[in-house]
């Protein structure tokens, strides 16, 4: 198959089946719209006072936690958590270990898990569904009862106090999750397309690599902000595997600093965290683009 | 990465297995030469010019339970040392106290990952001793200099476990001036007057963290009671003064009515430190952020006299330590300890109390103008010598968390039952400490 | 921020992703010449494809799990903190006294109080209650947001990325947030409850309420997460097929059940499975929310903490960890076979 600029047969299936952009919508009366943006507006509401409130925190002067009022900028509002956040600890080097490990991660990791789900998907062989389960099963497993073996194993193979640990461990973690997902959109798309291309003289990867993987974009672009969330809020394994090697830290550990048994600095954890969710969030609406649909050509409707 | 991982609070246990054979176990392990001791009474800052001081580049990596801000003192400490030397370096690395604790535990299993000096509480003497990660420190360094309230809180059967760096954590009164006047309670009939006289219109009188068993020990002294029988491990918590302790707490709350409605540690200190509490019972690690919030209006005092039986709360007191983890030897235990004893020496020591603003465990330190002529330091130093020593044996903790539920019962769900709520604490004493 | 520091961290980054690839390409390389030109296995392609996670995973999960079990049945602890060695400490001796305990742990799991007071069975219970409301909450609300936003609608953008905050902020400060604001006197919840005139209840000490704050807050905090992956799902159902619903005279409750439903179901089931397991492993919530260690609020993992780590309780904490794990593993085998999820797409 050559690589073309006119719609092959294929694609041309794809667009006949009608793969595009949301349902509906376009024609709902101004009530029922305006019910819909209430509910929407209620939801946003609910799911964002707290996080209000953890930006007040943040603003509040002597670190105080408590307030009894209800404003969401207190009295006294001052910058000062945030500029000893960012200017009198390393928390710029944490956000970047952060950052370099988490976006390495989450590809491999989306990498492992595209072509393990396809084998899933597509392939009925003997052991998938133990396979399957047993994904599953390493999701069930209390997380505090892997620290203590791993810790031991880390130390043998001496992967403590470097990223070498921390970065293997990401990648292989995230994957039974993601296979599950992948699998999961991977079945909703019609085989008859590989198969069309396949008749068109595709071997069987480069169908999913030219039909499927296109097709399953937002499925791709959910599994990896959810591998990065995951990744970049990770404390317990950055914890056992970077130790005590303070130039490593990723974020979490170093925000630790801010905590202790009764005197926690809560205006600099909660400027901390407002700071570390910006990328997040930042990812998500950059993301938006990719969750709306795999393959629009045009709008076009068969 | 699955979402299971995210982070726990920072309390998690990470076990270990000790890869040799099972003698990694037995209590103080390690036999190292013993170095030639260090005097501690050097008074200057300047490095103890002892012969023979090692060659070859050291590195010391030192855990310490504090935190930001105070953090910055101990990294400021391990610079002005590495100033002196420069072949060693020291890495400070701050870990919470629970954190600290695991982390050393499980050092046991996996001994190369051990740190060379830990910079942590008294109460954990009794899980390191239990799993023989921390060395004996008797005539490896000289403890003729340090008081010995603080020196107690690591001694186990006459052996010493741990260097004292600063001596305290005791609980006292905090008071408002503005709001009390210049002089606090002098026992406890006082105090619920004025407490009572100051509360209303979202104001009172007192405050204290009402979930933590830590803010009842102190009473227990003043009525006539302590937590461990005799022999200093078996529990005794039924007994007819800890129901009077409980109920005197319960009454502070529920019948003068001088306490909000449900209050932890984060509570009571904002409201003290906005103004909306007159008084409050917190601990002297405190001292600097109160006394930089509330100025001149700060007062500090001894808990007050137990009117009805005439006695004084004792807090228990602790302090921060140095402790050296059991595989430390040679030319780095001979570093380690001198940077103890350099740490603590006296002129050191008066600079911490400029710096934190605790007191100190140096003998001549306390003594010095800094300490006895500022007023704060001086009620703290007072609450102090009414404290006792905070039992650092593996069943304290097994107490404390039986004595947590039992306050929590009292004063959060208002459980007046106090006979059944201190049998309950008994017997959830006696199943831990059966079970360690 | 310091270059050198970044520097190195990214290239050992770097060189670890790597020495990843090559790792990757060299087992694909041998089980590519194993079973393809040597084998000839007509399976080859999905077990290449699987491979590598497989090995990583087996390295990963399969070991500490055997060690764990291992160390559950022997009477490992603080106070006996020794190798037992394989097999479960049968030959090993700690402080004078035999390792291997056999089943001990596992009774004592059953019998002794799994808390202070608290028994295994009653806070099973609460665990499967808590589950169940919870997820029932996550699956009902997060699919009913991704239907609305799933349409063309002004703003919505916005709103998605706003529902989308209660996860992306770090939960130990948003947690921590919660648990003050439910205080009964200075909290948010009952300051804003006061406003329509509603006295509040004592979230922290109240037995029912706080159990009900749990739910609340981890409703809060999961509902964001379902949403996006159902949203997800709904985006690849075409939309013609609701146009043709439409011109059929199909109500949108019909589209719903036959259109909607059925095409979601591969995403919605793993998505149930997953919600379901992560609630009941689910750690921090009830026990930041559980301030005051209310023995009614206790879930199997937060009393799988106090009662075994707190305590360094090794051997103990190894039993009851796989009690859970083998409840939960009953629930998933069961769950996953009902539901058809390990049909391929073939089927």
């Amino acid at each position: 198959m050559t690589s073309t600029t006119v719609p092959t047969p294929v694609q041309a299936a794809a667009v006949k089946k009608g793969i595009t952009t949301s349902a509906g919508g376009r024609g709902d009366s101004p009530l029922k719209r305006a019910i819909i943006h209430a509910t929407l507006f209620l939801a946003a509401l609910i799911a964002i006072v707290p996080v209000l409130r953890v930006i007040s925190v943040s603003l509040r002067p002597e670190n105080r936690l408590l307030s009894r009022t209800l404003d969401i900028i207190p009295e006294g509002a001052t910058f000062a958590s945030y500029e000893n956040v960012l200017f009198n600890t390393d928390f710029p080097q944490w956000l970047f270990n952060s950052l370099i490990i988490t976006i390495g991660t989450s590809l491999v990791g989306l990498i492992f898990a595209a072509t393990s789900a396809y084998g899933f998907s597509r392939f009925a062989f003997p052991g998938r569904g133990v396979g399957l389960t047993g994904l599953l099963a390493t999701q069930l497993i209390p997380a505090t009862m892997l620290l203590v073996p791993i810790f031991i194993l880390a130390i043998q193979l001496d992967l403590v106090g470097t990223y070498r640990g921390l970065v293997i461990a990401y990648a292989v973690t995230s994957v039974p999750f993601s296979i599950w997902i992948l699998k999961g959109y991977y079945d909703t798309v019609p085989v008859e397309l590989e198969e069309a291309a396949r008749i068109d003289g595709c071997s069987q990867l480069e169908a999913f690599w030219r039909v499927l993987l296109p097709l399953s974009t937002p499925a791709l672009a959910i599994v990896f902000l959810f591998n990065f969330l995951a990744a970049w809020n990770e404390f317990v394994l950055a914890r056992v595997l970077i130790g005590s090697q303070t130039d490593l830290f990723t974020w979490p550990l170093g925000i630790l600093r801010f905590q202790a048994q009764f005197q926690t600095q809560w205006g600099d954890l909660a400027a901390a965290s407002v700071l570390v969710s910006i990328p997040i969030v930042a990812l998500f609406l950059y993301s938006s683009k990719w969750l709306i649909s795999g393959v629009t050509l045009g709008g076009v409707k068969g | 990465m699955s979402h299971k991982l995210q982070r726990l609070l920072p309390i998690f246990v990470v076990g270990a297995l000790v890869l040799a054979a099972c003698g990694g176990g037995e209590i103080g392990g390690d036999e190292s030469e013993a170095p030639e001791s260090q005097g501690t009474d050097s008074s200057e800052a300047a490095a103890p010019s002892e012969a023979a001081f090692p060659e070859g580049d050291i590195e010391i990596e030192l855990w310490t339970k504090e935190g930001d801000p105070q953090i910055e003192y101990v990294e400021a400490l391990a610079d002005a040392y590495t100033a002196e030397h420069a072949n060693v370096t020291i890495n400070v690395v701050n870990k919470d106290v629970e954190v600290l604790r695991e982390d050393l535990v499980n050092t046991a299993l996996a001994p190369e990952s051990a740190p060379e000096l830990v910079w942590t509480v008294a109460d954990h003497v009794g899980p390191f001793t239990s799993a023989g990660v921390i060395q004996e420190l008797d005539g490896k360094v000289d403890t003729a200099g340090y008081e010995e309230g603080a020196l107690a809180a690591v001694q186990v059967d006459g052996t010493t476990w741990g260097i004292p760096i600063s001596n305290g954590n005791q609980l006292m009164l905090y008071y408002n001036k503005s709001i009390v006047g210049e002089e606090p309670p002098a026992d406890t009939d006082e105090l619920i007057a004025t407490a009572t006289e100051n509360t209303g219109d979202g104001s009172f009188g007192l405050v204290f963290n009402e979930t933590e068993s830590f803010w009842l020990t102190p009473w227990l002294a003043g009525f006539g009671t302590s937590v461990f029988e005799d022999d200093g491990t078996t529990p005794n918590l039924d007994t007819p003064e800890m129901q009077a302790a409980l109920e005197f707490l319960y009454d502070l709350k529920y019948t003068e009515e001088v306490m909000p409605g449900e209050a932890d540690y984060t509570i009571a200190s904002d409201l003290f430190t906005s103004g909306d509490a007159a008084m409050i019972v917190n601990g002297d690690w405190e001292l600097g952020n109160y006394a930089d919030q509330l100025g001149d209006d700060l007062g500090v005092a001894p808990l007050p006299t137990v009117t009805s039986t005439g006695l004084d709360p004792a807090p228990y007191t602790a302090g921060s330590f140095y402790m050296v983890p059991s595989a430390i030897e040679g030319d780095t235990l001979t570093v380690v300890l001198d940077f103890i004893s350099w740490s603590t020496s006296t002129e050191n020591q008066i600079q911490m109390v400029e710096e934190l603003r605790r007191l100190p465990a140096n003998l001549e330190a306390l003594e010095d103008p800094i300490v006895t002529d500022d007023p704060l330091l001086a009620g703290a130093a007072e609450a102090v010598q009414r404290g006792t020593p905070q039992p650092t044996n593996v069943e304290m903790r097994c107490v404390f968390d039986a004595m947590n539920t039992g306050i929590r019962d009292v004063l959060g769900a208002g459980n007046s039952d106090f006979a059944s709520v201190t049998a309950d604490m008994q017997a959830a004493a006696e199943n831990c400490v059966a079970t360690l | 921020m310091d270059v050198d520091r970044s520097v190195a961290a990214l290239s050992e980054v770097l060189f670890t992703l790597a020495i990843f690839a090559v790792g990757i390409a060299i087992l694909e390389g041998v089980l590519y010449v194993i079973l393809v030109r040597w084998l000839k296995a007509r399976l080859a392609l999905p077990i290449l494809l699987i491979a590598p996670a497989l090995v990583g995973l087996t390295a990963l999960i399969i070991y500490p799990l055997v060690w764990e079990l291992n160390v559950s049945f022997t009477n490992m602890s603080l106070n006996r903190l020794c190798d037992p060695g394989f097999p479960a400490g049968l030959l090993a001796e700690c402080r004078g006294e035999p390792m291997f305990i056999g089943l001990d742990n596992y009774i004592n799991v059953f019998t002794r109080p799994v808390l202070q007071v608290a028994g295994f069975f009653q806070v099973f219970w609460q665990t499967i209650l808590w589950t169940v409301i919870n997820v029932a909450f996550h699956v009902g609300l997060g699919l009913g947001l991704a239907l609305l936003l799933n349409r063309h609608l002004r703003l919505k953008g916005v709103y998605r990325a706003l529902i989308v905050l209660p996860w992306a902020i770090p939960q130990i400060v948003s947690l921590a947030v919660w648990r003050t604001e439910l205080n009964a006197e200075f909290g948010m919840v009952n300051q804003l409850l006061s406003l329509i005139g509603i006295s509040g209840p004592s979230w922290m000490t109240d037995p029912f309420w706080n159990f009900f704050a749990m739910i609340m807050v981890n409703v809060w905090l999961g509902v964001p997460f379902m949403m996006v992956l159902l949203l997800g799902g709904l985006q690849s159902i075409p939309a013609d097929l609701y146009e043709a619903a439409e011109i059929d005279g199909a109500s949108s409750r019909q589209s719903f059940r036959h259109i909607t439903l059925p095409l979601l179901r591969p995403v919605l089931v793993p998505s149930v499975i997953l919600g379901t397991v992560w609630t009941f492993n689910n750690f921090n919530v009830p026990f930041v929310i559980n301030q005051l260690e209310l023995e009614t609020s206790d879930t199997l993992v937060t009393g799988l903490f106090r009662a075994a780590f707190q305590y360094n309780r090794y051997g103990f904490a190894g039993a009851y960890a796989f009690v859970v794990f083998a409840v939960l593993l009953v629930f998933v085998i069961v769950y996953v076979r009902r539901s058809g999820a390990l049909r391929g797409a073939y089927e």
